[in-house]
């Protein structure tokens, strides 16, 4: 407010060293705070794109039976201006027979590998293909995929058609299950897999080693096809040939899920297009007749036949760009859908609210649970490096609680030559933004430093610690999904955090300011 | 005419919430361009007076005989003054100058003087009048003898010089009356006769009012008039008046304490 104070301010900032060693301290608060925000904001980040990798951003879905006439929705879609590109799926639950003799259960996702890719980025999490450089942490060059690229670029082909020819030479429909479900591979600490042998154990004890790599063997998926009504019939087994696998980064995704051809799925479920009985309402076992079609005699009597459409679970819908926000091209699918809907009605699920409706999701509205307990997460680190952050207010209020006790006199000569008390109190709180611009300054460059060399001096970190025979790799990635510690930073958390921090120190001289500002001028005057 | 006027003016300290009277029912007046000393030993209140007068520090409501207090500066009553109408006083109307100097050790000569117009004027008006403040600190520090010493911290400097540096900022604001501490306590007595000198001069040439409190009779004597504080109450001092061109004021304080 008046020139004095900011005089002052600047000249007991360089003559006092105390001071500093509160500026000091709100700079590591501010800087932990925006480390721990911007690791864990670039997890969730990272959670998020890993989880839409595999889904595009807008799911289409009528659980179990499946809906009809998907070719005429997927034509609709694609031909809006806000959609890039939609795809059939099959979602169901399936249980998967390994080579090694183990049983997984594990989520099926049928698709067509063209369509597919289209709408996720399925390519690009295609793991046995063709590799130029080594991962930036193997030195080594262990990765089998820098070397023999004719095999990995002919097993990119198949992970892409999820086909694979036979020994005939005839395409078979394939499987690629996630790089974790087989745990057929082992994870290398630099962050990739080289396939593994896995023990196969015996009733009496005994085990032997499956030798043969998971992406050259087969695999047999067991589903349960439902009827009409959604009752689960026998389960009914398929021999698959692994074409590749596939890795989006989610761990529960890499872990729990098998993407396989959709039309043999189709086939298996009883989804694909064919000529089934009609539900017939009475049922007489003595009636003996002949089938129109066909002309043999039946045991049944004449009943109807229909021609059932192809029907699948889902329909995943990608937008135009790179749009964060999935919520709008949901409107948009869901009024395409009312329209598909009004066309076919009667024959598929109808558009609404509530029960008996289409499910028309984005992929953040689907992995809820999951996105929720992070940002959860991420709030009680941040709520409690608040906390921790909070003794910065304290030292402060310390420091500048013994600064106005030893500059009472000079405080008494203000006030004797006509410095009001809130000039005397603006002075202290001027003093207090200053240690707080000067801390978070410094805080936030700490932080930029560290936050943008993390893997490095993540790296650094555990290479002491194993000279010295300790594990300090804390990060390791043969636990965590991520290869390099992910971040980033967020111009707003950064506001947030200079923010907080210049609050903090303005606080924490609040109260030594008022105090200076009621103190009596003569008895300040006369303190030695 | 008088500057400032005081009536019925007690200051009651509590210690251990016991009082200890220490001015009692006093008066005084003060005459326009006087130099009025205030003679009493040490522990007889004479800084508890100047703190009153300059608006540092508030008077007892009412007097032992229940008069309430009146202390006149040129017709504003400073007892009835508000915190911020006493702030602006202190800034503009008094300087004070105190036995120990009190200087901001952080801040130099020229930047301890500059304070009172800082301290007096908004950021932009402080601006606006920078380079006449600082015309006027220079000139000032030059009268005082302390061209050179601009740039120096008090540290740097002797007692004596420290005071003249005081004097200096007592008097940047152009106050009419300046109220000194025992200015020469802490200084040998040649170099405080220099100090009272420089004083002077200063006062005659800027027509001062001073009250100067001092224990130091050989000091008192300088002034045109000497009044001695014993039992929280002035009394004529011995030869009184040098007769320097004020009128005589001390009838004057006779008949205002015979009013009491
Ligand atoms: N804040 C205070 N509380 C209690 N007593 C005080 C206070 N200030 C001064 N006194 C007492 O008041 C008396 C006068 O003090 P002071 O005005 O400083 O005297 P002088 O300046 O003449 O030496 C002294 O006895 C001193 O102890
Ligand atoms: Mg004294």
């Amino acid at each position: 407010m008046r020139v004095y104070q900011a005089l002052l301010t600047r000249r007991y900032l360089f003559s006092k060293i105390m001071p500093l060693l509160a500026a000091v301290a709100v700079a590591l608060c501010s800087a932990m705070v925006l480390i721990v925000w911007s690791v864990m904001g670039g997890f969730l980040a990272m959670l998020v794109d890993s989880g839409r990798t595999l889904t595009g951003d807008v799911a289409v879905t009528w659980s179990n039976v499946g809906f009809a006439h998907y070719d005429d929705l997927i034509e609709r879609l694609e031909g809006d201006p806000m959609v890039q590109a939609a795809a059939p799926m099959i979602e169901t639950f399936g249980v998967l027979s390994l080579p090694s003799g183990r049983q997984e259960t594990v989520i099926v996702r049928a698709v067509e590998g063209a369509s597919y890719a289209r709408v996720t980025d399925y390519e690009d999490t295609l793991y046995w293909v063709p590799r130029e450089q080594p991962m930036p942490k193997d030195h080594e060059e262990e990765d089998w995929r820098l070397r023999s690229h004719e095999v990995w670029a002919m097993h990119r082909e198949f992970g892409l058609a999820l086909a694979e020819p036979g020994d005939d030479g005839v395409l078979r429909p394939a499987i690629v299950p996630g790089i974790a479900v087989a745990d057929a591979n082992i994870r290398k600490p630099w962050g990739g897999f080289v396939p593994g042998a896995p023990a196969v154990a015996a009733a009496d004890g005994s085990f032997r080693f499956h030798q043969q790599a998971i992406f050259n063997d087969e695999v047999t998926l067991y589903v349960a096809p439902q009827d009409e009504q959604g009752r689960v019939l026998d389960m009914v087994a398929r021999v698959f040939p692994v074409a590749n696998e596939f890795q989006s980064g989610l761990y529960e995704i890499d872990r729990r899920t098998v993407l396989v051809e959709l039309g043999a799925i189709q086939a298996m479920l009883n989804m694909n297009e064919g000529r089934r009985l009609a539900p017939s309402v009475a049922f007489d076992p003595f009636d003996i007749g002949f089938d129109p079609e066909t002309g043999e005699e039946r045991v049944a009597a004449p009943r109807e036949f229909v021609r059932d459409p192809a029907r699948v679970t889902t329909v995943l819908v990608r937008g135009v760009g790179d749009g964060r926000d999935p919520r709008p091209l949901a409107q948009r699918v869901r009024e395409i859908y009312r329209e598909f809907a009004e066309v076919h009605a009667g024959r598929v699920p109808p558009e609404g609210d509530g029960m008996g409706t289409i499910r028309i999701q984005t992929w953040e509205d689907q992995n809820r649970t999951l996105i929720e307990a992070v940002k959860k997460e991420t709030a009680l680190v941040l709520i409690l490096f608040g906390i921790i952050s909070f003794t910065a207010v304290f030292l402060v209020l310390a420091i500048f609680w013994a600064m106005v006790s030893e500059k009472t006199r000079d405080i008494g000569i203000l006030r004797s030559i006509g410095a009001s008390r809130g000039g005397v109190a603006w002075l202290w709180l001027r003093y207090g933004a200053a240690i707080g611009l000067i801390g978070t300054v410094l805080g936030l460059a700490i932080a930029f430093a560290v936050i943008l060399n993390i893997n490095a001096i993540h790296d650094a970190i555990g290479a002491i610690g194993s000279a010295f025979g300790m594990d300090t790799v804390i990060w390791d990635p043969s636990i965590y999904y991520f290869a390099r510690i992910p971040t980033e930073i967020v111009p707003w958390k950064v506001a947030v955090v200079f923010g907080g921090g210049l609050l903090s120190s303005v606080v924490g001289a609040l109260i030594p300011a008022i105090r200076a500002a009621w103190m009596h001028p003569v008895r300040a005057l006369g303190f030695e | 005419m008088s500057i400032l006027r005081v009536e019925h003016l007690s200051k009651t300290y509590h210690l251990r919430r016991e009082p200890v009277p220490v001015l009692r029912d006093l008066a005084l007046t003060v005459e326009q361009g006087e130099w009025l000393a205030v003679l009493g030993s040490s522990g007889s209140g004479k800084s508890t007076l100047l703190h009153l007068l300059g608006g540092l520090d508030r008077p007892d409501k009412a007097s032992s005989n229940g008069q309430p207090p009146v202390i006149d500066f040129q017709n504003h009553r400073l007892d009835r003054l508000s915190q911020a109408a006493l702030d602006r006083y202190r800034s503009r109307d008094v300087g004070f100058v105190f036995q120990f100097y009190h200087l901001i050790p952080e801040l130099t000569v020229l930047e301890n003087v500059l304070l009172g117009p800082m301290i007096r004027r908004g950021r932009f008006a402080y601006s606006a009048h920078k380079r006449e403040a600082k015309d006027r600190a220079e000139s000032l520090l030059e009268t005082v003898g302390l061209s050179h010493r601009l740039g120096h911290r008090p540290a740097e400097l002797s007692g004596g010089e420290r005071q003249r540096v005081a004097i200096a900022r007592a008097l940047i604001n152009g106050p009419k009356l300046l109220l000194a501490d025992e200015p020469t306590g802490n200084l040998d007595r040649a170099t405080g006769q220099k100090i009272l000198d420089a004083v002077a001069s200063l006062r005659a040439e800027h027509g001062l009012t001073m009250v100067m409190v001092t224990h130091d009779p050989v000091l008192a004597e300088r002034a045109d008039r000497i009044l001695r504080l014993e039992q929280g109450r002035l009394q004529p001092g011995d030869g009184a008046t040098h007769g320097r061109g004020v009128p005589g004021s001390g009838a004057e304080v006779g008949a205002a304490k015979d009013h009491a």
